[in-house]
């Protein structure tokens, strides 16, 4: 057992190889993934294109149309940018949760809620301008981060799987949202499940004059750095981070699971409760029925694209923002149906999504 | 019915199984014994065509039987109970049989299947009732649901691995008389197990696995228990490692009464008690799943306890959170390096300051210190001799010598009072077990108590200054080495406690 020799020479050898491709790999890491989702997102732009032929149209005219659609201008990329900026916000949160295996398709009923909840300061409370947003958008992120908790606690006192108790809460969130503006909020005599217009000094203010560009951006590219510094730069970020890759390494350097999970729930909630608040604050300008349809599986679609890296989810994002806000540029001067917008979304995921299964036992946490 | 012939399986440099014969005539019952990792899982795995043998051949009802697959083997009629039963919890018995069962074409045909069920319930004396859910069935009733399957799928040779590990002793004895009529009806048995007592009762004839190699092949009648403990364990144990003599100091470690009923209230560890003292060696050694798990994880703060009391150095530790036990100076290697020591996707600085990333140096009021982190890194690496591309690759691109090396840079580097190290050189080649024993040996020296547990003897014996042995939960008197008796261990290890303390 104890025997020097030709074995410690063979253990040696094979050792230096490793070294070896470590050190590639390493260097390759995260060129490797931007160059996987680049390829993903042209093998999408492909196939569509294909679609676009059968349809008997110019893909190549029709993707012109739909740049143009939403970058031509100030005002469409204004538009792309107000579109981008739930998901990301939301999908942060999502990549965070995703980190730590916690599997949250929550952000729809959480972005719902923290709408309700923006709203019910804009049209209720009187404030000057700068306090009254800030409290409107407090009080989104609270609701959302308190839906999210909900859901949580169902995870970790009744054991129900969080796939379900989130995914069940969106119907709950969404419907309150209904529930709501056919009560006390709604507008009387509107014909339309809407809140009165909101005062003036509650709307978010522009970023852009002369454009609908808002200040919501600001708050993703802030939420898409405090989410990587969040995840790699603090210990709570080092506890998801482990919980996520192995549960029983966790127990055994004394993580609690629970608390690692309502945490990180939590931060999700906010995000995504403080994106809907923005979106009826900055877009809407009142509280509309089905205002979040749609953002929660954007915002999984846009953290899986990222492979669950929060920075990254800040072009995922965009992508999509800019897809669907070309996309009716696309349909109004080409004829293409902008529907088909969806599939190169759905089609950039499933790619993405065979990338990282090829590489997933490559990536690093 | 079965012979097989000069079977050689070798995985890389291990010799799993080096030419051995075995041979099986219909209304034989088989006992083949032998340690952890003495090739009989390897044997069964070639027969069953899971692997397929380096060289070798197998003769199945004078067929021979090479190159084939387990779908062919059980087509053939063979038949394998394995330790861990696959049944579906929400089906009934008849409907647990009948998967697999593909005779009757697309057809299922349960009342026929039930029938089928009763009439060879009543032949072997099963006691089964076809329409009971397998999630209500006990362990022993379960394991018959599992006996019924393969009889029913034509099998002649039975091969049942350890079935007697979690049965209780009124299970043991229906399990041994449904295995004698087995016998009757002219079946062959191979009957795996470690347990001395029952090999000698249902046996007829015994074969010996040690390294790979058969050690003993003889009628179990006139055969007895030192007979058998020998040919398992008897080897040259005089080559005992150089180890400095010197007299251990104060007991750090007190276990006292420890006790865990698990959350099916079945007893894990039976009123354990003993100490260590520093500068000390105390080697368990145990057949795997009497109870060592329980006990490592007990001490280490990953399961509770339901009874007795851990004393660390004066400090009363039963209820102690893990972090605080680390603090406190008790270091954990555990088993399993894939999924419990190391986080494989992780860097290998990650890693080394795994177990305390959240206290000082490596953070502050809530953040990480990268450079903390790498300065750590880079002087274990150097002190331990880990070969890695750098402190930031994923501990999973490293050989698995330097993976355990991390573990143990980690866990020893802090200098603890007290080290529990479970199977430590586990699956490791021989350099890197060197370093392991090189490393414990280093400790030992500077006046760490370590608590070693292995299944393999041969460690044990080399390592222990003390030595117990652990079976059913509990742990025997731990002897000084030089008074170890290699016989009457193996027969502790195999079921017999002369020395097992009064409760």
């Amino acid at each position: 057992m104890l025997s020097r020799g030709d074995s410690e020479t063979r253990t040696a050898t094979t050792a230096a190889t490793l070294d070896q491709m470590a050190q590639t790999l390493a260097r390759l890491d995260g060129l490797r993934t931007f160059l996987l989702a680049c390829a993903a997102v042209g093998l999408a732009l492909a196939v569509t294109g294909v679609l676009i032929l059968i349809a008997g149209k110019n893909p190549v005219i029709a993707y012109w149309a739909m740049i143009k659609g939403a970058v031509g201008t100030a005002d469409r990329l204004a538009f792309a940018l107000n579109k981008s900026t739930p998901y990301i916000l939301a999908g942060v949160g999502v990549a965070l949760c995703f980190r730590a295996k916690v599997i949250n398709i929550g952000a729809e009923g959480q972005i719902a809620v923290g709408g309700i909840a923006a709203a019910f300061v804009a049209l209720y409370v009187k404030l000057p301008s700068m306090p009254l947003i800030a409290l409107a958008l407090i009080a989104g992120a609270i609701a959302g981060a308190a839906w999210s908790a909900l859901a949580a606690f169902i995870r970790l006192k009744r054991g129900v799987h969080e796939v379900l108790c989130t995914l069940l809460l969106n119907f709950v969130g969404v419907l309150m949202v209904s529930e709501a503006l056919n009560g006390d909020m709604g507008e009387p005599g509107a014909g339309f499940p809407q809140s009165p217009l909101f005062e003036r000094a509650a709307w978010l203010p522009k970023l852009l004059h002369g454009t609908e560009l808002h200040i919501g951006i600001l708050f993703v590219i802030a939420a898409a750095i405090a989410g990587h510094v969040l995840l790699w730069r603090t210990t709570f970020g080092f506890r998801l981070r482990v919980l996520g890759a192995s549960p029983q390494a966790a127990n055994y350097v004394g993580i609690s699971a629970p608390r690692c999970i309502l945490g990180v729930m939590v931060v999700a909630g906010a995000l995504a409760g403080l994106a809907g608040g923005i979106e009826v604050l900055g877009v809407h300008y009142r509280l509309i029925e089905n205002f979040s349809t749609g953002f929660g599986f954007n915002a999984v679609a846009v953290a899986l694209i990222a492979s669950v890296n929060p920075i990254a989810v800040l072009p995922a994002g965009l992508f999509f923002g800019f897809l669907e806000a070309g996309a009716l540029a696309m349909q109004r001067e080409v004829g293409v149906p902008s529907s088909l917008v969806f599939v190169i979304q759905g089609l950039t995921m499933v790619f993405v999504l065979c990338a990282i299964g090829v590489g997933a036992r490559r990536q690093k946490v | 019915m079965l012979e097989m012939r000069g079977i050689c399986k070798n995985y890389g440099s291990v010799r799993a199984n080096r030419g051995i014969d075995l041979t099986v005539a219909p209304g034989r019952i088989v006992g083949l014994l032998g340690e952890n990792g003495s090739g009989k899982s390897t044997l069964m795995k070639v027969l069953f065509g899971i692997v397929a043998a380096d060289a070798g051949t197998i003769t199945f009802k004078d067929k021979p039987l090479t190159g084939h697959n387990p779908r062919a083997a059980i087509a053939a009629g063979l038949g394998m109970i394995h330790q861990h039963f696959t049944l579906v919890d929400a089906m009934t018995v008849t409907e647990n049989v009948m998967l697999g069962l593909d005779r009757d074409g697309l057809w299922l045909n349960p009342h026929k299947v039930a029938e089928e069920i009763r009439a060879t319930s009543r032949l072997y004396g099963l006691d089964l009732d076809p329409g009971s859910l397998a999630g209500n069935l006990s362990h022993g009733q379960r394991q018959r649901v599992e006996i019924m399957k393969v009889i029913l799928r034509g099998a002649e040779l039975l091969i049942l691995d350890e079935p007697t590990s979690n049965l209780s002793p009124p299970e043991i004895r229906g399990l041994l008389d449904i295995m004698r009529r087995l016998r009757e009806q002219g079946r062959g048995v191979i009957f795996i197990s470690h347990k001395l007592d029952e090999v000698l009762e249902i046996c007829d004839e015994i074969v010996v696995l040690r390294d790979g190699e058969v050690t003993g092949h003889r009628a179990a009648l006139g055969a007895t228990k030192a007979d058998l403990a020998q040919m398992m364990v008897g080897r040259d144990v005089t080559a005992a490692l150089a180890k400095s003599t010197h007299a251990p100091g104060t007991p750090v470690l007190h276990v006292v009464g420890l006790s865990r009923r698990d959350d099916n209230c079945v007893e894990r560890l039976r009123d354990i008690s003993f100490s260590l003292r520093a500068g000390e060696i105390l080697a368990i050694a145990g057949v795997d799943g009497n109870g060592q798990s329980d006990l490592v994880d007990v001490l280490a703060g990953l399961r509770t306890a339901t009874g007795g009391g851990i004393d660390l150095d004066g400090e009363d530790i039963t209820f102690m959170p893990v972090a605080d036990r680390l603090a406190a100076g008790l270091a954990y290697i555990p088993v399993d390096r894939a999924t419990t020591s190391l986080v494989p996707a992780m860097s290998v600085a990650d890693n080394l300051a795994l177990r305390e990333f959240d206290r000082t140096p490596f953070a502050r009021h809530g953040w990480l210190r990268p450079a903390a982190f790498a300065t750590h890194a880079a002087e274990r690496m150097r002190h331990f001799a880990i070969r890695a591309a750098g402190a930031d690759v994923p501990a999973r691109t490293l050989s698995g010598g330097n993976q355990q090396k991390i573990v143990i840079a980690r866990e020893i580097g802090r200098k603890p009072k007290v080290l529990i190290a479970f199977q430590p050189t586990w699956g490791l080649d021989p350099g890197a077990t060197r370093f392991v024993i090189d490393q414990l040996l280093a400790l030992r020296e500077a006046g760490g108590a370590i608590l070693y547990l292995s299944a393999s003897l041969d460690e044990v014996l080399m390592l222990g200054d003390r030595i117990a042995v652990m079976y059913g939960g509990q742990l025997s008197e731990p002897v000084p080495r030089a008074e170890a008796d290699i016989t009457e261990i193996g027969l502790m290890m195999a079921g017999a406690m002369p020395k097992t303390k009064a409760a």
